[in-house]
């Protein structure tokens, strides 16, 4: 039944998108706006045959289907109700059908804010591009990754349930569905660049049509990534957040080049320039995305989360191949309309700003990618194994950021077109000495060597800087100086600085040590006792967890714990972390030791300022929400420059109003 | 004196940027060169077993893994240490037992040196990439408004005018300057 059910939504999906394609297509070559605005039935059916199909595997999930081999190999009647719930994108083929749903309900989502203007030529295209998207990914499900395959279950058959480490925490319900949001979110914006350079209205609409797309996709991209190194802190257990980790480094890779495109798309809507690096950085940011499931679903790469190896390798990295050369061919075939007159006056501006920015995204991403795919590369060529992990990225990522930083602290105060340095003389010494005080706070509160200083001392600075635009666009127009794109992106600001000092702080003094220790006897380290109670075993359904009760400066017992689960014989440990503002006590088991007097292994990972990842990761949310909520409308006639002078300015300022 | 603290002077205007360029030397030199505590031989082992790669893991430290083997290369990296062996050294046995792909770092020298060098390169080519387009902006003749084109906006203006209150702020600043 579930099966059944499962195939139809997928195959209702399928013709809806191929068909869709079809018509819309033919509408738009032969310019039927009659047939180009029946679009919205496929969307709705396209959405309809996703949504059929999620809710048929979760059904096939919830009452344990096990006719249905995905759940024969993912569910279990042990597992409880909500990673149950959450197994559906805890493998392969079910994550596609959350891909699937979600791509179906932007496509209704677009078609319905878009549902006046359907007929027009952008409009159609992009629809016709994303339709073009979901055939991809339905044909996905109808082929190489069929979550509805038949398995027919011996008497008294149960499933292994999901991989351990999936069903130990509750982010894993809300970390992939975040990032899925943001991932396939993206897909609007690159479906209206490519209806721009189709149609060759490579203006300014298509980028103002779908800003706050773009925002939305980001800011829930933004949330996934740090869900999901929130997830790897809580369940991995070895005292750390970020591992550099390919699938890390998959989901970081469209969020820089995101970035990037968020900045450079503003220096487009004023001065009408950058078109080509525009386009180019969304649809890499598209492409990522594919590269990024390849990179995660293919088993391409050994990691940690590629827990799945499958054959849509091959199909994901050919699409990504068709979106790169297309996108290049179209690009290539627009040029001539691509080619902007404007120029810019000056790097020490706003839009210069935006443009170092843009290098400094641009080699952060090229630095993860080259990291990320190099050992394959390697092997591929020479034979040879290497590996580029922690050391590396962290190495060649830490200039960058503290470049980052700095710019982060001048540029919100430059002017468009041109500044002096009188202007940034005047605009700039608050937030620096507001740097300058962070990093005399840090020394004195025990901070020490030159990096973790001057990170603190920049990210001081950049948070004067955000301060300071926010309080003069709250002094200027009250309660509404804190929402709009540029307030909005401040408060976002803030949020990154928050999250850059956390990282720098908490890898620059991260103190890990292995304690063995007897039943009553305590351990010094980095300034925290840690007296070991004694054990407690819990039976759960799906496990039996051998708790270890460890007090930490009097508090607790804290219980990190190691799992043993029914099916399948991997201990998997749970870490149990005491945070406070000032630092993250996290503790996980490595070994018990039975009939040796209750002796146990743990490892003691103290980090300063952890918890400001999450509250920083919370401030970033926030601030999208900010710039996404609509701001005061500008009168179109106000000038956004400084007007051109008559004569050669005798002063440089190009403030003067 | 007084002409030197007279508003509108160098040392007026530049005054606080030097007291504040001095005060962040001062801290940056008391952050790089004051009493650091010297790695314990437990930081040493962790920061060594974050760039050992787990043998039979994929994708680990040494540190993060919880594998039996990786648990018996943590001991062992301390008994290393332990005996006076240097951060190189160790890592250069690991290397030698298992292959060069047991190290996180890679190497550089040969291919892998590419890894390092091509970030650098694609960095600079970047920078060489803005210099030129910004020399070509440089030398374009700059756009003038002519009195036509200043006509041409202000009828535009005089048909449209809008009594709304356009605000006077062109650089979105809202400071008074």
């Amino acid at each position: 039944m579930n099966l059944a059910l499962g195939r139809a939504g997928v195959t209702l999906g399928l013709a809806a998108a191929v068909l869709g394609v079809i018509t819309v297509g033919y509408g738009l070559i032969r310019k039927r706006p009659d047939l180009v605005r029946l679009s919205r039935w496929y969307a709705a059916l396209v959405f309809l045959g996703g949504f059929v199909a999620a809710c048929a595997m979760e059904s096939a999930l919830i009452t344990r289907d096990f006719t249905v081999k995905y759940v024969a190999e993912n569910g279990s009647t042990k597992t409880p109700a909500l990673y149950n719930f959450a197994t559906m994108w805890g493998a392969l083929e079910g994550s596609i059908i959350l891909w699937a749903l979600i791509l179906g309900g932007y496509l209704v989502a677009v078609v319905l804010k878009f549902r006046k203007r359907l007929a027009d030529p952008l409009v159609g295209w992009a629809v016709l591009t994303m339709l073009i998207v979901c055939v991809f990914f339905f044909g996905l499900m109808a082929g190489p990754a069929n979550p509805f395959t038949g398995f027919s279950p011996p008497a008294g058959f149960d499933g292994p349930g999901p991989n351990p480490l999936l069903q130990n925490n509750l982010l894993m319900a809300f970390h992939p569905p975040m990032l899925y949001l943001g991932y396939v979110g993206f897909t609007v914006p690159f479906a209206f660049a490519i209806a721009a350079l189709v149609t060759g209205r490579v203006g300014e609409g298509w980028l103002l049509a779908t800003r706050r797309w773009t925002l939305i996709a980001w800011g829930f991209l933004t949330v996934g990534i740090i869900l999901g190194s929130w997830w790897s802190y809580e369940v991995l257990g070895w005292g750390g957040y970020w591992a550099w980790d390919p699938v890390e480094n998959a989901s970081l890779l469209p969020w820089l080049t995101g970035t990037a495109y968020l900045h450079s798309v503003l220096v487009q809507e004023r001065r009408g320039m950058l078109r080509v690096w525009n386009i180019s950085l969304l649809c890499a940011t598209f492409a990522l995305t594919i590269l990024g499931t390849w990179i995660t679903r293919s088993g391409v790469l050994e990691s940690v989360h590629a827990f799945t190896t499958s054959s849509i390798g091959i199909a994901l990295i050919s699409f990504f191949a068709l979106i790169v050369f297309s996108t290049v061919g179209l690009i290539g075939w627009r040029g001539d309309r691509l080619r902007s007159p404007g120029r810019i006056d000056s790097p020490l501006s706003r839009e210069g700003a935006f443009l170092a920015n843009n290098v400094l995204f641009a080699a952060f991403a090229f630095v993860i990618l080259l990291g990320t795919l190099f050992p394959l590369a390697v092997e591929a060529l020479n034979d040879d194994r290497v590996s580029v992990g922690v050391p590396y990225f962290n190495r060649m990522t830490m200039p960058i950021g503290l470049t980052l930083l700095f710019l982060m602290a001048i540029a919100p105060v430059l002017p468009w077109r041109k500044a002096s340095a009188e202007l940034l003389r005047h605009r700039l010494i608050w937030p620096a000495w507001i740097g300058v005080g962070s990093m005399v706070f840090s020394v004195v509160v025990g901070a020490r060597g030159f990096i973790p200083v001057l990170a603190f001392g920049l990210g001081g600075f950049a948070a004067g800087s955000a301060g300071r635009q926010i309080a003069l666009a709250t002094r200027r127009q009250g309660w509404r100086g804190f929402v709009g794109r540029a307030n909005g992106g401040m408060v976002v600001h803030l949020g990154v600085i928050i999250i850059a000092m956390a990282f720098a702080a908490s890898s620059s003094y991260v103190r890990q040590a292995e304690f063995t220790l007897t039943p009553g006897q305590s351990a010094k380290f980095a300034g925290h006792t840690l007296v070991y109670e004694g054990q407690n075993r819990k039976q759960e359904s799906a496990k039996i967890v051998d708790q270890v009760l460890i007090r930490i400066d009097g508090t607790g017992p804290w219980a990190p714990s190691l799992n043993k689960f029914a099916n399948g014989n991997q201990t998997i440990g749970t870490p149990s972390v005491r945070s406070t503002f000032k630092d993250d006590v996290a503790l996980s088991v490595i070994d018990i030791r039975d009939g040796e007097n209750g002796s146990v292994t743990i490892r003691v990972t103290v980090q300063p300022l952890i918890i400001w990842l999450w509250i920083g990761g919370g401030v970033m949310a926030f601030g999208t929400l900010l710039a996404v909520f609509p701001g005061r409308r500008r009168n179109p006639l106000d000038a956004v420059s400084a007007p051109l002078s008559m004569e050669p300015p005798k002063e440089p300022t190009g403030v003067t109003p | 004196m007084s002409s030197l603290i007279a508003k509108g002077s160098p040392l007026r205007r530049w005054g606080p940027w030097i007291a504040l360029f001095v005060v962040a030397v001062g801290v940056l030199s008391i952050a790089t060169f004051g009493t650091l505590s010297a790695p314990t031989a437990q930081d040493r082992v962790t920061t060594i077993s974050n760039s050992v790669k787990c043998p039979v893991c994929s994708g680990e430290s040494v540190a993060a893994s919880n594998a039996p083997a990786s648990q018996e290369i943590r001991r062992q990296i301390a008994e290393q240490v332990q005996q006076g062996q240097t951060d190189e050294e160790i890592r250069s046995f690991y290397a030698a037992k298992y292959g060069q792909g047991i190290l996180l770092t890679p190497s550089a020298s040969g291919v892998n040196a590419l890894v390092w060098i091509l970030p650098i390169v694609a960095f600079a080519i970047g920078i060489a990439a803005l210099a030129i387009v910004f020399r070509r902006w440089s030398t374009m003749p700059a756009e003038r408004a002519t009195d036509e084109d200043r006509e041409l906006v202000d009828s535009a203006l005089r048909a449209e005018a809008d009594d709304s209150d356009i605000d006077n702020d062109p650089h979105g600043e809202g400071a008074s300057r």
